[in-house]
């Protein structure tokens, strides 16, 4: 069946700042015609490092079973091995893996993200590309800065992950925060942001939206589709550019469900045979993109694993371009060894099938984290906190139901935080995840963030009964 | 897990680094804070984390790592054997991390066992003398630069570079908005007079406040400053107060000088043996003004994206925020392999024989090229025979042509039609926009020719550099037209650079 053509992308490079108009390819580009391809040409033009002299001959990854847990006895392990001078007709030797690059990666590695986005979010536009990225965090900056210079702002979720707050601090970027609710950032809150700025702000109107819509760092949030297509609407009417943050996309396991006994005992009954998989993610915002003004931030780290600082970045190409540029006046591209890895097992020994069994194995991990936890919560919190229960990631958001004798008293949460040291229990006071910092309003906002992704199931429950502890002199 | 701090060996008590946190921009003045910190808290033993929200290492689904590696002849094995080394998913392996914390999130730091082996032997090569300095991992020096550029940068500044020097720091410059302002260099680099006076007489609104410098096999004029001249710099450093960058990729590849008149390659293998290396800049450094930059690029692998940054702990810290909010830290794959091979495969031991064998090797392409080049280009080129590094930069005589504008666009040309490349000089020039081929605007018609002997078949160094002969010979108007020999047969030629692209980090 022949597709209709797809429109391109709008131009949104006048948005651009002036460095990332300069940001241009290297100059030694232009010796590109002086070294098209012909073969018997002699080049002594590259400063490469002889591959002979890499003392790598070969790596072996031996990785899990598709579907089985780490933990399962009964998975068949297998060995990926890369090595040096042995291309197979999906990935490349060793020594390429090993040798300098240009800002868009490994052929192969490149080649499953592209892949890996059109089967999943089948993006709307014609010019939409994919470039590596060394994970989230440099993709983040990389994305901010095709758009935002000194003295510029960012539009944030009103509780957002640090490393942003961090990070656009000594660029002099300000933060404008947009109300959120249980689905993460308010449409109608962003619009009259939008709307109003020129009336209260001196500054240019800000040009780029940052989100993470699934499983938001800190709140848990996750956006419906019907929101999604609500925020993108407004973004079109303003012309903003949406960073799309999306390293729980995967993480994805819907709704909880109360639970007959303990996680072990559900997770043999079959409760979780109807796990979203690939196919029955919430659509990205990325995948409702007819303009081509997300940036989508994809990465390895919670799928994979984080020390592989491996991801990639969706956007179109004119955009694309500028990001690989960035990528080769600092990171270059991801490291060789996470790319072959990552290459070699999802291109060659799991295909998109295995792939999709793999993350159907994460979500279950987490699905019986969350349920577990959410159980324990219920057991032990009521009448001492509120929250939403997630359906996505590794993040729960709890409000403290503080007494209404102790509410208006300044430094309460302090009191709150320290009284869990004391119980011996940590979780994240919610002004860390304050764009506006930790002003006295800020800090006597009654939130604490606690992530069920790392501790032992088994602890679960004694770190949840000592918050109850921590928690009773401050709640009913 | 904060930088490594050697602490002064009790005996010869050193001084503390002089603070010139007042050379850093306005931005990196103030306490920064660790957003890697404030999300990971510091759990004792008895806590239980329900802060730290990074994934589970049950979902990580590597088991188990394994390298095999040459490593380099030993008296006891002197042929080139093959080791194993393993890494396994929970379980440390004698001085280097599981890979579950490998592959786990970690600070801007870098991973411990990879950074005490690089501390330990930064103490053992360079002996810093004041007491506060530190290691910390990067991810190459291309990011290195920009970060360290960063900290005393802010657009509209200028820093002080080589009259000719990386394109990859100069591109990262532009985007920045921090001028080049170039040194002249002889053929022991930088120029110390010519610093000086440069400070001395600089009319600009904002002094520099730092040099950005490769001291040893200098890309693209493979100079190496001798260890008077590297004095003199730092002299001229410590009068004018400029933090120096000293990127130095280079460094464990300094190459003895060219035997004569004979070169034997048995010779070329034998004369490293008792070679000592030129103290680097971090040596000399009494008030911790250097930021040294290395990286393994250039001796286990580029694309393991994986170095160290040395320098006063106060610098490491802003450095390791700007590693937080951008990098993290290196691929822990990479860290965790160089860990586990340099601490507990090679040692020390098996990692400077490493060392000695990859000086053999670039030892003997040196000098067979300088061979080839005095039979081919005599009268058609000038140099200075590098004593580090990969790179022979030839200053072409293009006769008659000299002045004419499109001379170099010609060469290049005529190179291309007789089947040989190099890298022309101008995305190296630090005076001028460097994205054309034009002649420089500081009035000299001198053009040079950089060649990187490192990579392509030995076997081919006479076949390019007799084409190269015929190249400029038909553009200085010793001939009146391009006249080549046939080029070989395409059989001869290695495809190793074929699929290369060519950019910044490929020069």
């Amino acid at each position: 069946m022949d597709m209709p053509a797809k429109p391109q992308s709008k131009d949104l490079s006048s948005l651009f700042t002036e460095a990332t108009k300069r940001r241009r390819s290297s100059p030694l580009k232009t010796l590109l015609k002086y070294m098209n391809a012909d073969p018997t040409l002699v080049s002594l033009g590259a400063g490469l490092p002889h591959p002979d002299t890499f003392p790598f001959i070969s790596v072996t990854a031996t990785v899990g079973e598709a579907g089985k847990s780490a933990v399962d006895t009964s998975a068949q392990h297998q060995d990926v091995t890369i090595a040096a001078r042995a291309p197979t007709a999906a990935t490349e030797g060793l020594e390429r893996f090993l040798q300098y690059g240009n800002g868009r990666g490994v052929a192969s590695y490149a080649k499953f993200a592209q892949e890996h986005t059109e089967r999943v979010h089948a993006p709307l536009y014609d010019d939409w590309d994919v470039v590596v990225s060394a994970g989230n965090t440099d993709a983040f900056v990389k994305a901010l800065m095709l758009f935002c210079q000194s003295g510029d702002t960012l539009i944030v979720d009103e509780w957002t992950y640090p490393a942003i707050i961090e990070t656009v601090g000594p660029m002099n970027i300000g933060l404008a925060p947009v109300e959120m609710d249980n689905e993460g950032i308010v449409p109608k809150a962003l619009d009259s942001l939008c709307e109003n700025w020129s009336k209260s702000n001196s500054g240019r109107c800000p040009r780029v939206a940052y989100m993470i819509p699934t499983a938001q760092n800190p709140t848990g949030a996750t956006m419906s589709v019907q929101r999604k297509q609500a925020i993108y609407e407004v973004a079109q009417k303003h012309d903003l550019v949406i960073i799309e943050d999306d390293p729980y996309y995967y993480l994805q396991f819907g709704e909880y469900k109360a639970a007959v006994d303990s996680g072990e005992a559900v997770a043999a009954g079959g409760r979780y045979d109807d796990l979203p998989g690939v196919t029955g993610l919430i659509p990205s915002l990325l995948s409702m993109d007819t303009d081509g003004r997300v940036i989508r931030l994809d990465s390895f780290s919670k799928i994979l694993a984080p020390g592989l600082r491996c991801g990639w970045v969706t956007a179109p190409k004119y955009m694309t371009d500028k990001i690989q540029f960035h990528n080769e006046t600092s990171v270059q591209q991801p490291a060789g060894l996470s790319q072959a890895i990552a290459s070699k097992l999802i291109n060659e020994h799991w295909g998109h099938e295995g792939w999709e069994r793999h993350l159907v194995q994460i979500q279950r991990d987490y699905a019986m984290r969350r349920d577990r936890f959410v159980e324990l919560c219920q057991k032990y919190l009521k009448g001492k906190v509120s929250f939403t229960v997630p359906s996505a990631g590794m993040f729960l958001w709890f409000r403290v139901l503080l007494r209404e004798d102790v509410q208006e008293r300044p430094g309460v949460m302090q009191e709150v935080f320290d009284s869990m040291i004391e119980n011996h229990v940590l979780l994240v006071p919610g002004h860390f995840f304050s764009p506006l910092g930790a002003t006295p309003e800020v800090l006597s906002k009654p939130f604490v963030r606690a992530a069920y992704s790392y501790a032992s199931i088994d602890d679960f429950e004694t770190a949840i009964s000592r918050l109850a502890e921590a928690l009773a002199p401050f709640t009913c | 897990m904060s930088p490594n701090v050697t602490l002064p060996d009790a005996s010869t008590p050193l001084p503390m680094a002089k603070d010139l946190s007042e050379l850093f921009v306005p931005s990196m003045r103030g306490q920064l804070k660790s957003a890697f910190k404030s999300v990971m808290g510091n759990p004792t033993l008895a806590m239980i984390n329900m802060a730290g929200g990074v994934p589970h290492p049950s979902t990580f689904p590597i088991m188990q790592l394994r390298a095999t590696v040459r490593s380099p002849s030993s008296p006891s094995a002197p042929l080139n054997r093959e080791s194993t080394l393993e890494l396994a998913k929970a379980s440390r392996s004698q001085s280097t991390e599981s890979l579950d914390e490998l592959l786990q999130y970690g600070d801007g730091c870098g991973i411990d066992s990879y950074c005490a082996f690089l501390r330990r032997y930064t103490q053992r090569v360079h002996r810093p003398r004041y007491a506060d300095w530190g290691v910390i991992a990067s991810c190459g020096n291309t990011d290195a630069i920009g970060k360290a550029v960063s900290l005393f940068c802010e657009p509209g500044d200028s820093i002080l570079v080589d009259r000719w020097t990386f394109p990859g720091a100069l591109s990262s410059l532009v985007s920045a908005k921090v001028l080049p302002a170039p040194v002249p260099m002889d053929g022991e680099g930088m120029i110390p007079e010519a610093l000086d006076n440069i400070c001395q007489t600089w009319s600009g609104s904002a002094p520099p406040r730092a040099v950005y410098l490769v001291p040893t096999g200098q890309n693209p004029t493979g100079t190496t400053m001798s260890l008077v001249r590297r004095k003199a710099i730092y002299a001229v450093a410590q009068k004018r107060n400029l933090a120096i960058i000293e990127d130095d990729p280079y460094y464990f590849l300094q190459l003895p000088p060219v035997p004569s008149p004979s070169i034997s390659r048995r010779g070329a293998e034998r004369s490293d043996q008792a070679q000592h290396l030129v103290p680097s800049l971090l040596s000399l450094d009494v008030d911790g003004r250097v930021i040294r930059l290395d990286s393994f690029s250039k001796i286990l692998a580029p694309n393991l994206r994986c170095g160290w940054i040395t320098a006063p702990t106060y610098i490491l810290d802003k450095i390791q925020i700007l590693n937080e909010s951008t990098i993290l830290q290196p691929s822990g794959l990479s860290q965790g392999l160089i860990s586990k091979l340099l601490n507990d495969t090679w040692g020390f031991d098996g990692w400077e024989a490493h060392l000695r064998e990859l000086r053999a090797v670039y030892t003997l392409r040196r000098n067979l090229f300088i061979q080839a080049v005095d039979k081919h280009l005599a009268g058609l080129v000038e140099y200075t025979v590098p004593t580090a590094g990969m790179f022979l930069w030839m200053k072409v005589n293009l006769g008659s042509a000299a002045a004419d504008p499109t001379a170099m666009p010609r060469l290049l040309g005529s190179m291309k039609k007789c089947g040989v490349m190099m890298a022309p000089d101008m995305p190296f020039s630090s005076t001028g926009p460097s994205a054309s081929l034009e002649p420089a605007t500081d009035g000299t018609s001198e053009r040079y020719l950089r060649a990187a002997f490192a990579l392509v078949d030995i076997d081919m160094f006479e076949p390019a550099l007799k084409r190269l002969a015929q190249a400029i010979t038909s553009v200085s108007g010793a001939r009146s037209e391009t006249s080549c020999s046939p080029v070989t047969s395409p059989d001869v030629v290695r495809s190793d650079t074929a699929h290369l692209d060519v950019n910044n980090s490929t020069f």
